[in-house]
Formats: structure tokens, C-alpha cells, sequence
């Protein structure tokens, strides 16, 4: 599970004023008393909109985020680890179909998705754009940006259209393998010996900023997005879930005897929350736009797939073959 | 142009680029999808999983094995082209749908197996109701009504013709043989506590 940090557009002034009013207020009044949306129900187009940008961003982050694992599975320690990371790999790449498949019930094919991700006009979770040196960052992955993903989707699952939370629900399942997976990982490392220790918090080092942004730009920088909180489209602000995570997961990472990289990180007794140094949003940006270690690597390695993947496809398409928009 | 990767292991992989593919897109460009169905448990009703891509029905049956029945066992596994499922509105706030069900003008004299499925909360899984014999898809929602609406109500219906699903035969439901005894992707198999409480007593020596 790896969606997380999702960007959202700012709605435009004029973007709600075409909207029927009445079936905006039956919209509304569904998303009020706790009901879910169904595909084939009205929808505002915003709403429409801002989901298939959201669902999309998820399902590239799962196909994304597999690249760096999977290059390890063949050197990962041992048989039953190479098991386990296969098996979280392979899930997913399931998360994606699965979320694939419920972006698309809004109206935007899944071949569409593909060559955005291609092309570079769809966005995956930044975080996948920084380097697995070793081992250690692999298990870095598997725990903390799993963690931080799950704190995302369980708030994104209690959401309002119908097809997002049935994935999520199924994803969240897997999920809690990945996270004992990873966190086992760096156990093992953290309590060995002291080579094992130093290269375990080198890759913490490597992954905190990263962590950091994957929440997404601090609230006062955030464009607005109360029209998508009052529509259960985002379900959490970013800094409410980066708190949620530093609340989980700051004393399990101390309790290893392992250091944060942030001499300033310490939970405020008055506020009950945590400070912290602001990570450098620049950088997120400009990674985002791009211009990361890996952007230009990750996207040419999907391309190539898709390349050499072609002509299957071609062989198999039949032009009868009758596409509609899948039910739910 | 061989990618050249931060990553060791990326660069060995010596990928390079067809760089010829922009004019060989296909005119279509998309598999049909297909709506899949599972049983968990022979007791159990089944229910819609989600969907699969896939070139022709046998095959979207395949790939519904891997993505919807990957991790536990079925007892049964069912596939129907989407454009053969027949659904009804979404109804809102309590609304039983089949409310809003007419018996339909005309009465065919030839019939077939339709299989009912039903919403019963908006946001859950679509679950199988029970079969009907109808002569199109208006007779069987007319005849789901009277067989299955009850005090609950239902937000939405899809009916399929039962020729129009693929089920998994009897036979080759070993497929699902390989699923067992496969621990490590099970989080109950992942022990920390003893671990970490060693290692903090060791710390504090």
C-alpha cells in the first residue's frame, strides 16, 4: 500500500457554478448521512474529477513502489526472505489492478492511466523517486513508507465513493503483512551486529525527508481542499496524518536504539503533538516536477515493459472487443 | 539507449528502448472487462469481487484466480462479460429498489436460468440472492421480486443469464492447491515483541 501524499488542484472559482443545484444538494445530503456513491450515481464533475485524480496517483504509486523492491528480490538474505518479498511485490501490483479498476468506473480507461504514467502527466507518490542502496533501505520501504501509506488509507477508506473503499478495504488486508514484514526486517538489522546497525541507520538517515514529504506539503501550504474534506474525497489534513504517523511510529524507531535525523523532533507536552524541522519543500517540489534521483528511471522502465509487453497485447486484441465502463 | 541505473542491479538488466512502437498503436486499444464473482466458502453466498481485463471470458476466469483468489482459498470462482450484466438504478436512503419493479406487459412462454445478485448497503460487495426462470431480463426482475424482496432492502440488482457466466469447474478447483502452508506473506508469522524485549535488556545490562 503505498498511496500517500496525493496533490490536489485547487477548484477553480467558476469550476462548482454549471453544477444542478438540486442533485448537488442530494449529493450532499447522500455524503451527510453516511452513504457511500455509487458509479452510476450523479456526481458533481469536480468530484469526479479529483477522484480519478487521487485513485490514479494511488494506483501508479503501487506499480512504482514495486521497482525498487523488486530489483532486491533477488538479493534479499536468505530463501524465505526472497518468498516474502516476492509475495509483497506481487501484492502490489495487485493493489494496483485493483485500484486501476476503480478509477476506472469513473470514466478514465485503464490504458488512458497507463500511458499518463508514461508520458509523465500523471503523478505517483514522490517517495519513489529516491534510490534503495542497500538492503537496509529496502527494509526501511517495507516498514516505515508501508506505515505511513497505511495511516493514509485507513482514513481514505472510510471515504465516500463506494468502489475506492471496497479496494481499499481488500488492500488494507494485505497490507498488515508488509508492515510486520518491514518492521521484522529492520528489527533483525537494528539488534545485529554493529555493521548491520550502522547500515540500517544510514537508510533511515537516507528515508526521513523523504517520510517527511510523503504526507504532502504542511496544511498553510496546502491549497484549499474543504469542498473535498465536506465530500469525503480527502478524509484527513496532511499534517493530522504526518502527526498520526510520528505518534505510531517515532517510539517504535526510538526503541530500537536508532536515531531520527532531526535534532529538533520532540513531542510537544503542551500541544500533544510533535515538533519538528520543516523538511525542505522545495525539494519536494522540485522532485515532484521531475527533477529527482530517479524520475527519469522509474518511468523509463515502465515504458519499456509496456513497450515489450505490445505486441501480447496486440496479438490478443480483437476488434469486436466491446469496451464499457466497468460496474463497481 | 541502455538504461543506466543508480541502481546496480537495474543497469544489468541491459533494457533498452524499442523506440518504434508509435506506429503500431493498435485501433483498439482495450480488453473488455469482466465482472468477477467468488465463494469463499461452500456455505457462502457468492460475491463480486471486483474486475478483470482480459481478452476472452476463459481467460478473464484465469486472471481472476491471481488477482481475486491469490491470497485464500475459494470454494468457487465465476466470471461474466460486463456488457452481460443487466443492473438496475442505485436507490438512496432506505429505499428498497425493488419498489420500483412493474410486472412487466407481456410474459415470454420460452425460459431460462437468470442469476440475481443484490447491493444491500451501498459501498459493500454485490452478493448473490438466488436464481430465477424468466424470459428476459424485465420477467426476471419481476420474479426476483417476488422471490427474494423481503423487509431489507436492496439498493441495486444485477441479473445475468446463467449461459452468460463461466464458472470454475469441479475439477479444476486444485488450482487452489498451491495456497496453502505459505506463512511468510501471513502477518501472524512476523514475532517482534521477543526480539525487541531482548535486545532492550540487553541495552539496560
Amino acid at each position: 500500500m503505498y498511496g500517500g501524499g496525493n496533490t490536489f488542484e485547487a477548484p477553480k472559482q467558476n469550476e462548482m457554478q454549471a453544477e444542478d443545484p438540486q442533485k448537488l444538494a442530494e449529493f450532499e445530503a447522500r455524503i451527510e448521512r453516511g452513504e457511500k456513491i455509487e458509479p452510476s450515481d450523479w456526481m458533481p464533475a469536480l468530484y469526479r474529477k479529483q477522484l480519478i485524480r487521487m485513485i490514479e496517483q494511488h494506483a501508479h504509486s503501487e506499480i512504482i513502489g514495486a521497482l525498487p523492491e523488486g530489483t532486491w528480490i533477488t538479493r534479499a538474505p536468505g530463501f524465505r526472505r526472497k518468498l516474502a518479498l516476492m509475495a509483497k511485490v506481487q501484492d502490489e501490483v495487485g493493489h494496483a489492478q485493483l485500484l486501476y479498476s476503480a478509477a476506472e468506473t469513473l470514466g478514465k480507461s485503464r490504458e488512458d492511466m497507463l500511458s499518463d504514467l508514461i508520458s509523465g502527466k500523471s503523478k505517483y507518490s514522490n517517495i519513489f523517486n529516491y534510490p534503495a542502496f542497500t538492503w537496509a533501505d529496502t527494509a526501511v520501504i517495507a516498514w516505515l513508507v508501508d506505515a505511513g501509506a497505511i495511516v493514509n488509507q485507513l482514513a481514505n477508506s472510510r471515504g465516500s465513493y463506494a468502489p475506492y473503499s471496497r479496494a481499499l478495504e481488500r488492500i488494507c488486508a494485505e497490507e498488515s503483512f508488509h508492515l510486520k514484514y518491514g518492521h521484522h526486517a529492520v528489527i533483525h538489522l537494528a539488534t545485529g551486529t554493529p555493521t548491520q546497525r550502522k547500515m540500517v541507520q544510514e537508510a533511515l538517515n537516507r528515508w526521513w525527508a523523504p517520510l517527511m514529504h510523503f504526507f504532502g506539503p504542511p496544511d498553510k501550504m496546502s491549497v484549499h481542499t474543504e469542498v473535498l474534506m465536506k465530500w469525503k474525497v480527502k478524509m484527513a489534513t496532511n499534517d493530522d496524518m504526518r502527526q498520526q504517523f510520528l505518534d505510531m511510529y517515532v517510539p517504535k524507531i526510538w526503541e530500537l536504539g536508532l536515531t531520527i535525523p532531526d535534532e529538533n523532533l520532540r513531542k510537544n507536552e503542551e500541544t500533544g503533538k510533535w515538533d519538528y524541522t520543516e523538511p525542505d519543500w522545495e525539494e519536494f517540489k522540485r522532485v515532484i516536477n521531475g527533477d529527482g534521483p530517479l524520475n527519469k528511471e522509474r518511468l523509463a522502465v515502465r515504458r519499456i515493459a509496456e513497450e515489450r509487453g505490445r505486441w501480447v497485447r496486440n496479438a490478443l486484441l480483437k476488434s469486436e472487443a466491446n469496451y464499457v465502463t466497468p460496474l463497481a | 539507449m541502455t538504461i543506466q541505473s543508480l541502481d546496480p542491479r537495474v543497469s544489468r538488466l541491459g533494457l533498452t528502448s524499442l523506440q518504434n512502437d508509435d506506429a503500431e498503436q493498435a485501433t483498439v486499444n482495450q480488453f473488455p472487462t469482466f465482472q468477477v464473482f467468488t465463494q469463499k466458502k461452500e456455505d457462502k453466498p457468492f460475491e463480486h469481487g471486483g474486475i478483470v481485463h482480459a481478452p476472452n471470458i476463459e481467460m478473464a476466469l484465469i486472471f481472476a484466480k491471481e488477482q481475486y483468489s491469490r491470497r485464500f482459498t475459494c470454494s468457487g470462482l465465476a466470471v461474466a462479460a460486463t456488457t452481460s450484466v443487466k443492473t438496475t438504478d442505485v436507490s438512496e436512503n432506505k429505499e428498497d429498489i425493488y419498489n420500483l419493479i412493474q410486472e412487466p406487459a407481456v410474459s415470454s412462454s420460452e425460459k431460462e436460468p437468470y442469476e440475481i445478485f443484490h447491493l444491500n448497503k451501498r459501498g459493500k460487495q454485490t452478493v448473490y440472492a438466488g436464481s430465477v426462470e424468466a424470459g428476459s431480463f424485465e420477467e426476471a426482475a419481476w420474479e426476483a421480486k417476488k422471490a427474494f424482496q423481503n423487509d431489507k432492502p436492496v439498493y441495486n440488482l444485477w441479473l445475468i443469464r446463467r449461459n452468460d457466466i463461466l464458472f470454475i469447474d469441479e475439477e479444476d478447483k486444485d488450482i487452489w492447491a498451491t495456497l496453502g502452508d505459505k506463512k511468510y506473506r501471513d502477518a501472524l508469522d512476523y514475532k517482534a515483541t521477543d526480539k525487541i524485549k531482548a535486545f532492550k535488556e540487553e541495552q539496560n545490562r
